[in-house]
């Protein structure tokens, strides 16, 4: 845990200047079995300290590598003067920020960084268990990952926090080939927030998860291809978080929305079905943590959760300080900073369509043709709204039941226009959380959904 | 340069006094100044200093990696025990091993930053976007140097000295008029000099104008093979994930690449020639080592449609049996045609230009499909509207045997040199 560094130095902002000071250590642990050789056997720890100040309209930051108050007390020097730098050349005439709550948050407590043998000896039993169990595999792979954010913040209007936000996974990549030789293969991760030991303690945990995934391994290896062209799909709870993250989220996010987005002139007005709500929740959702809670923002703002769509509605944006007064909205802590020489920009935390009516088999049944799509290997949305999902698991839908599993392939659309076309909502909510978002900076997110009955584009043949 | 090697060896001796038969150690430090324009707008200057120290430890076989930012003393010697752990926690594999000759000083690029001016060409830009592309909006710019000063060592004796210094330019942008607006798209570019516009460098000025020219599109309707030709930026995408499914160390490595024996035979039309080349004076700062510290040095992937070369690292060579690449980078280089573009143009008789490709990642299969993004119909020789919701699928080592032409023109952004590429038979489809 790093030593206390920030909270002597609140004597050292600028009287009616908006400053931020934020020291923060950020580790990661990678081991990757592929094969069963230990291909990757990584550890990084990097730490420093950086300081924002916001002068009449624009922002100077600077930071450093040595996590020392002398060292937080230059980077704050130096933040000024860049504000100082560009406020002269550029004259923006803002003014100060609106005030914003102000408090302490109670240090949370630390978490154990434990030696990378103790991966290795969890994985490795994991990977004996996949070999043994199916040698007819091509080839295997098995990850162990973890990484964890410390953060002291100190602002000179807003709340200050130490926070540790350490999160561990494990993935596992089968690969197999067609009757005609075509590699086919399938990838899934396990885990969450929480150290690596409390987490994953025993390997036979994931071996019911493993067998399931070579299951559907092996009837990829029979699939077929996709259709291309626009298809009735359920979409997992895996597809709809993503959705709800790449092609609804980035678009209300309010920096985007100043950059052009499409939800610029959509505020208030219907966007999807009514079936359809979604939040960016901060900490706590339905009742449960989110997977990856966020307490305070690097701001200083009390994070609380923003409420995005409601019944079809357009109700918000998600808002740094600087975006809140120019939507006269208010901030909900979505500023976030990914490393200790990072500016915070408007991050989702954990953002998630809520679950509605319809039991899955009652959905999959009401299917005359279509797919049901499970996993997805990547997503990218632009400003317009449209999206494309890498889909690396699905199932045809015939007279409604399940039928040939599909090869890789790809869905895409305009989201408030296929929000639209929801015409049934799961009541099962599923949260993923192991990947990063990018923009500009990787940032840990969480995203969840239920199953969605929509009409979309599907790439094939 | 003192702090730096001193703080590289003590960490060298660290690893040797724990027990690593084998050790390397880079230690660099870098600064960073950075403008943001968001919606328009200066928003940012932001200044950022950090260190850098990686160590790798190889015992019994056995190797651990490690990196950090701390150059204070505990701080090396608490990183080299972690490493020397993590080696003594691995399974032995004697095909980790450290390069064991080599040594070198290099300078590159503008080690220099000039921030005044860089502030200037960056405000010059927004001008220019505002006065010649009115229906841009500048979703986001950033325009950096970022220098870095760094040594590597390792324990057979290898050394290298660099220092470098770039500027470093990105823009997202979108055309916009009335309620209507197109894709977002964006533009890249690396420099080493200030002398000229940023909006005269790299695909900057091509892609502003076609972002106004899609404001207003047609969606596809039906479904048809077709020619599609791949603009430098968006060829660039395609081919690295062609690399990584089909030369790359991990496809090689698990046995799932399906050019694992074709080595010396054709998988490319004649044409194609996609080197890897760092020190070519096109690429600003390019690698002079690699990861492994074996001395940097320029060679073809594809040489006249013949696969010359894996993309392999010293470890995965080692373990497959096959050559080592000379070089770890992604500094492609995409041999010409003889065609002008507009010659190619005018040979398709239906199908897309492609500006930017969204889509799912690739299977080891190399099968693709994804949305066509910034993309223009062409039809009977003609450029067409710009389209939305239109998707393309094929295969990725199929694109490049059935290559229609290569264009003569290429671009240059600092880091690449590509030209438009066309490719017959993709499915082209739309609602």
């Amino acid at each position: 845990m790093l030593p206390d560094i920030v909270s002597s130095l609140r004597g050292s902002f600028a009287p009616g200047t908006h400053s931020e000071l934020r020291a923060q250590r950020s580790l990661s642990r990678r081991l990757t079995l592929l094969g069963g050789n230990l291909v990757r056997n990584a550890r990084t720890d990097s730490q420093g300290v950086s300081a924002r100040v916001y002068r009449d309209g624009v922002y100077g930051f600077a930071s450093a590598a040595e996590a020392s108050p002398q060292s937080a007390r230059e980077a704050l020097a130096a933040a000024s003067g860049n504000a100082r730098f560009l406020a002269d050349r550029v004259n923006p005439g803002k003014g100060p920020l609106p005030a914003i709550a102000e408090g302490s948050l109670p240090r949370q407590e630390d978490f154990s960084d434990i030696p990378q043998k103790q991966y290795l000896d969890f994985i490795t039993p994991l990977d004996e268990y996949i070999k043994g169990k199916y040698p007819d595999l091509k080839s295997r792979t098995v990850v162990a990952y973890a990484d964890s954010m410390e953060k002291q913040l100190l602002t000179s209007d807003g709340y200050a926090a130490h926070t540790l936000a350490p999160r561990s996974y494990v993935y596992v990549f089968l690969n197999s080939e067609t009757a005609s030789g075509m590699p086919v293969e399938i990838f899934k991760s396990f885990g969450g927030s929480g150290s690596f030991d409390t987490r994953f303690m025993d390997p036979s945990i994931l071996y019911g998860e493993v067998d399931r995934l070579y299951e559907h391994l092996m009837r990829k290896r029979e699939g077929v291809y996709a259709n291309a062209g626009l298809a009735t799909c359920i979409l997992s709870g895996e597809l709809s978080g993503i959705l709800a993250h790449e092609a609804v989220g980035h678009t209300v996010e309010a920096d985007l929305v100043l950059g052009g987005s499409v939800a610029g002139p959509m505020l208030n007005q219907t966007v999807a079905s009514p079936l359809v709500s979604m939040t960016d929740f901060a900490h706590t959702a339905f009742g449960e943590e989110a997977p990856l809670p966020v307490f305070v923002d690097d701001e200083g703002v009390l994070a609380e959760d923003a409420e995005l769509i409601r019944n079809g509605r357009l109700e918000g944006y998600m808002l740094s300080r600087e975006t809140g007064r120019h939507f006269s909205m208010k901030p909900r802590g979505n500023a976030r900073a990914f490393a200790f020489n990072d500016e915070p920009l408007i991050r989702m935390r954990n953002t998630a369509i809520s679950p509605g009516p319809h039991k899955l088999e009652e959905m999959i049944a009401s299917v005359e043709d279509g797919y049901y799509l499970l996993y997805t290997n990547n997503g990218q949305a632009d400003t317009t709204g449209e999206f494309m999902f890498g889909v690396s698991m699905g199932y045809e839908i015939k007279n409604g039941e399940l039928g040939k599993a599909i090869f890789d392939t790809t869905i895409s659309g305009v989201a408030f226009q296929m929000l639209k076309t929801v015409d049934m909502v799961s009541d099962k909510l599923i949260w993923t959380s192991s990947g990063f978002c990018g923009k500009k900076q990787p940032m840990p997110v969480g995203c969840g959904g239920p199953d969605l009955r929509c009409q979309v584009m599907i790439g094939g043949k | 340069m003192s702090r730096i090697r001193q703080t590289a060896e003590l960490a060298l001796i660290a690893l040797r006094d724990l027990g690593a038969d084998s050790a390397g150690v880079q230690a660099q430090t870098g600064k960073k100044s950075e403008f943001t324009i968001e919606g328009g707008r200066f928003t940012l200057l932001r200044t950022t200093m950090d260190n850098s120290l990686s160590l790798q430890a190889i015992r019994d076989h056995r190797r651990g990696s490690v990196s950090g930012n701390s150059f204070e003393e505990e701080a090396v010697y608490s990183a080299a025990r972690d490493c020397v752990a993590s080696a003594e926690a691995a399974q032995p594999d004697p095909a980790w091993e450290m390069a064991a000759d080599g040594r070198g000083t290099f300078r590159d690029g503008a080690p220099e930053a000039d921030i005044v001016k860089l502030f200037d060409r960056t405000r010059e830009l927004m001008d220019s976007v505002h006065q010649e592309y009115p229906r841009i909006i500048l979703e986001q710019v950033i325009a950096a140097h970022a220098n870095r000063e760094g040594i590597y060592l390792n324990s057979h004796g290898v050394e290298y000295e660099t220092l470098s210094g770039q500027y470093e330019v990105t823009l997202m942008f979108s055309g916009h008029e009335g309620d209507k607006s197109s894709s977002f798209n964006y533009s890249g570019l690396v420099t080493d000099s200030l002398d000229k516009p940023f909006l005269e460098l790299g695909s900057v000025r091509q892609n502003l104008s076609d972002a106004e020219r899609q404001i207003h599109t047609e969606p596809m309707q039906g479904k048809f093979e077709g020619t599609v030709i791949f603009t430098p930026d968006c060829l660039g995408s395609m081919l690295s994930e062609l690399l990584d499914n089909y030369a790359a160390d991990r496809v090689l490595l698990d046995g799932t690449s399906q050019w694992k024996d074709r080595l010396g035979e054709q998988v490319a039309d004649r044409r194609v020639t996609l080197s890897m080349k760092p020190l070519d004076p096109r690429v600003v700062c390019g690698e002079r080592y690699t990861a492994e510290g074996f001395l940097s040095e320029d060679y073809d992937v594809i040489r006249d449609g013949v696969l010359r070369q894996f993309m392999l690292s010293n470890y995965a060579a080692n373990r497959t049996g096959k050559k080592r690449a000379p070089n770890g980078s992604g500094s492609m280089v995409m041999a010409p045609g003889t065609q002008m573009l507009s010659q190619m143009i005018a040979a398709t008789k239906q199908g897309l230009l492609v500006s930017r490709y969204s889509g799912g990642a690739a299977g080891t299969n190399g099968e693709f499909s994804g949305v066509a993004k910034n993309s223009f119909l062409i039809k009977n020789g003609k450029i067409g509207p710009a389209v939305s919701e239109t998707m393309i699928s094929g295969n990725l080592a199929g694109m490049l045997s059935r290559v229609a032409g290569i264009s003569r023109e290429t671009v240059e952004d600092g880091m690449t040199s590509l030209p438009w590429l066309a490719v017959e038979g993709i499915t082209i489809s739309g609602k």
